[in-house]
């Protein structure tokens, strides 16, 4: 046991690389492929018979929380939704399959992006035992198939770097600012009326929510020169009113997510009062999705 | 089996919070199966229309785009011989605990650890199929006119047909 907490802490990580970071080519790069990798249609509106868009919500939270519960890296979970996305845009499928198809795709994208992936053992325990291991491996097959093999795929997270460092912000703020990101990335990935947005378009619309919502762009007007939105929008070549549009939308989901967030604890505090409520409320705390409750509005 | 069942444990508290639920009610189990296969199917239907070769006859179809030619099991590549994987465990005993120095780390008995994800087993048939390049050296009278893959190998043949020893 004791060697299993050991090799929890032996993540290892690559150092930001300057190379990759500073050169304008590899955004521009990001920029020309991202489109490449966004589901082909609105499956609501077709090729999806049995799903509803709320059922869609439903997987998402339930992957962002076993995401946060086994502390992946931020990117996984938005990846994870570009597949589970690009997967439905082309085929139809069942309500009771969903959660399987979640899980496989989380199984791929902490393949892809983790030094310590998530076991398929460990995700079938998330799935209280619906499925598997056996399921999840052969699902893993018929959906490397449907994505083409295609894994590399670009997320709002790759662009997180590339804009921050074109922005003029106080250094002892971006840690807070990139965390701010990375939950607004989090919530967009949740909600469907973002996923055939390019990933770009998230990313810089969630830094300026970030950094709206930390009230930094009124701290010192002068130095945005004259507007955020057309410094960000420069950046990664989008448009002003779309770019505006977006982070208007972010802003949304994020107040009424707060707000569900908020309704749904209660409801958990009542429910844990119930027969057998004891060490629980410490589970609660390490395991709310993202800090949301932490962003001030 | 006294150390699965530890880690199991281990494996049931870190995923007894909310997160632990079943979402949209009972899987079924024998349906899943049928789908996944035709998934499968579908799949291997569509790779044979695009490649024009029939993988489980292991032959090439009449309507193709491409000509096939045999070429020897040896003149292929390692990495795409059959079942490289499959020979490397079948060599160590199941539920041995095996100690490899050059990773530093000492290995968890098979069956405890945590799957490293493999082709589940009723795939590696079809792997197999997928992955033999026919031996039909007769049919060599066709004319080549494409750039095989094994062209590029040719030079490096015989050190990538050395057992490699060091470190497995």
């Amino acid at each position: 046991m004791e060697l299993l907490c050991l090799e929890m802490d032996t993540i290892i990580r690559a150092r930001p690389d300057p190379n990759l970071l500073c050169d304008d080519r590899v955004l521009q790069s990001l920029l020309t492929i991202e489109e490449r990798f966004l589901p082909q249609y609105s499956y609501f509106k077709g090729v999806q018979k049995d799903i509803q868009p709320f059922m869609r919500r439903m997987v998402a939270t339930w992957m962002l929380e076993v995401c946060e519960e086994q502390k992946c890296e931020e990117e996984v979970f938005p990846l994870a939704m570009n597949y589970l996305d690009r997967f439905l845009a082309v085929v139809p499928t069942k309500k009771c399959n969903l959660q399987l198809l979640g899980a496989v795709c989380m199984f791929l994208a902490s393949k892809l992006k983790e030094t310590r992936p998530l076991t398929a053992e460990k995700l079938c325990i998330y799935t209280d035992n619906s499925i598997r291991p056996q399921e999840l491996l052969e699902w893993e097959l018929v959906v490397l198939g449907k994505l083409k093999w295609n894994l590399a795929a670009v997320t709002p997270n790759d662009f997180i770097e590339h804009i921050v460092r074109r922005l003029p912000l106080p250094e002892d703020k971006l840690a807070l600012i990139r965390k701010h990101v990375q939950t607004f990335i989090a919530l967009c990935a949740t909600d469907f009326s973002f996923a055939m947005y390019p990933p770009s378009m998230i990313a810089t619309g969630s830094v300026g929510a970030a950094i709206c919502g930390l009230q930094l762009d009124s701290a010192d007007q002068s130095q945005w020169g004259d507007n955020l939105t057309d410094l960000l929008a420069k950046i990664t070549n989008t448009e002003v009113d779309v770019l505006k549009e977006c982070q208007e939308q972010i802003e949304r989901v994020l107040v009424s997510s707060l707000r569900e967030g908020r309704q749904q604890q209660q409801q958990q505090q009542q429910t844990q009062r119930g027969p057998s409520g004891k060490g629980l409320d410490e589970l609660d705390q390490s395991s709310t999705p993202t800090d949301v409750r932490d962003v001030n509005l | 089996m006294c150390g699965m069942m530890a880690s199991y444990r281990i494996l049931s508290t870190l995923a007894n919070g909310q997160a632990r639920r079943n979402l949209f009610g009972p899987v079924d189990r024998e349906q899943l199966q049928v789908e996944y296969q035709a998934a499968l199917r579908k799949d291997l239907e569509e790779a044979s229309q695009r490649w024009g070769f029939d993988f489980i006859s292991d032959k090439p179809l009449e309507s193709s785009d491409f000509q096939w030619e045999g070429v020897p099991g040896t003149r292929v590549p390692l990495l795409y011989r059959t079942c490289m994987l499959g020979q490397a465990e079948g060599q160590r005993a199941p539920g041995t605990a095996a100690v490899i120095p050059k990773r530093g780390r000492v290995e968890l008995p098979q069956s405890d650890k945590e799957n490293i994800p493999r082709t589940p087993e009723r795939c590696v048939l079809n792997m197999e199929n997928w992955e033999k390049t026919p031996e039909r050296r007769e049919s060599a009278g066709v004319k080549r006119k494409q750039t095989n893959i094994t062209d590029f190998y040719q030079a490096k043949r015989r050190v990538v047909g050395m057992p490699r020893k060091s470190g497995e």
